[in-house]
């Protein structure tokens, strides 16, 4: 089967749908084709992949959380949880 | 004649009771509900951006569920069910209203960002996500979001929600989850590299860039 071809137009405007994952198999492998060969796009890619990575990095725990955990378990027993 | 249900009904009890769960209701809720606690706590906290409002909530969501679990549809996803709660609550307790520009272009956003990096490359700021200065500043960035933009960026950038869980979980169409994240990674986007610049991170400024002209140009 030929793998679709795609302009660089294309491809950026599809660029986060195939960095999250989203885009169908054939059109994941046309991007990915267009990736390997394009130099305009390739350094596009990584930058957005740096985004993502900083933004996925960012992701903030609550400091206390094993007295949320006791919290919650005592409302629940108090509401008749009973595991 | 009538069509006779009654050979559909038993397949369809013997397909869903196939294996009946010896567990009691508490204790599934214990054993699928409980474990999200962690990611609950978290999207609870990027809602409200303050630890004992988001403890409260947290408390709130769970009650919630508990009481409400024999809705649960068992083997659907359970965390994008509590965030759906956790989400609604929150809402209903602030009385926030969701308003958003009718203007909603994906691709346009996708392409405005493709243009934030051309500019930000001519500022030698092709690394920009990865100085520790604008690592530090990617928080108070999202915490800075609109809150419609701000919510599908942390489910699908921080929770790893797929647009479709976003989706259910926002109650919105799938092609808003996708508008929406990509308008406001474009605005997180030109914040940061905003901050970047007023920092002086900027070209001329680190050396590293004066190197990558020459030796780092793959
Ligand atoms: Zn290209």
């Amino acid at each position: 089967m030929m793998t679709e071809m795609l302009d660089c137009d294309a491809v950026m405007r599809q660029l986060w749908d195939y960095l999250d994952g989203e885009l169908t198999p054939d059109r994941e492998e046309a991007v990915r084709a267009h990736l390997v060969v394009c130099n305009r796009c390739h350094p596009q890619h990584d930058f957005e992949q740096s985004f993502l990575r900083a933004l996925s990095a960012s992701r903030r725990e609550h400091s206390r959380p094993d007295a949320i955990k006791a919290r919650v378990l005592a409302t629940l027993r108090a509401d008749g949880f009973a595991a | 004649m009538p069509w006779n249900q009654e050979p559909l009904k038993r397949l369809i009890r013997k397909v869903i009771g196939a294996s009946p769960d010896p567990r009691t209701p508490d204790e599934r809720f214990r054993d699928e509900a409980l474990p999200h606690l962690p990611a609950v706590t978290r999207f609870a906290l990027s809602l409200t951006r303050d630890e004992s409002d988001a403890e409260d909530l947290v408390q709130e969501t769970y009650l919630k569920a508990f009481r409400a679990w024999d809705q649960f549809v068992p083997g659907s996803e359970c965390r994008a069910w509590l965030f759906t709660i956790c989400r609604n609550t929150h809402f209903r307790t602030s009385r926030r209203e969701q308003r958003v520009v009718a203007h909603e272009d994906a691709e346009l956003e996708a392409l405005g960002a493709a243009a934030l990096h051309t500019a930000a490359q001519a500022d030698g700021l092709d690394d920009v996500f990865a100085r520790t200065e604008v690592m530090e500043a990617v928080r108070a960035a999202v915490d800075a979001l609109p809150d419609p933009f701000r919510e599908v960026v942390v489910l699908v950038d921080l929770e790893e929600q797929s647009y479709e869980d976003a989706a259910r979980i926002l109650e919105i169409p799938k092609g808003t989850v996708r508008s929406r994240l990509f308008r406001g990674r474009r605005l997180l986007q030109e914040r940061l590299i905003k901050h970047a610049r007023d920092a002086g991170l900027g070209a001329g400024k680190t050396p590293e860039i004066m190197r990558k002209g020459t030796s780092n140009d793959d």
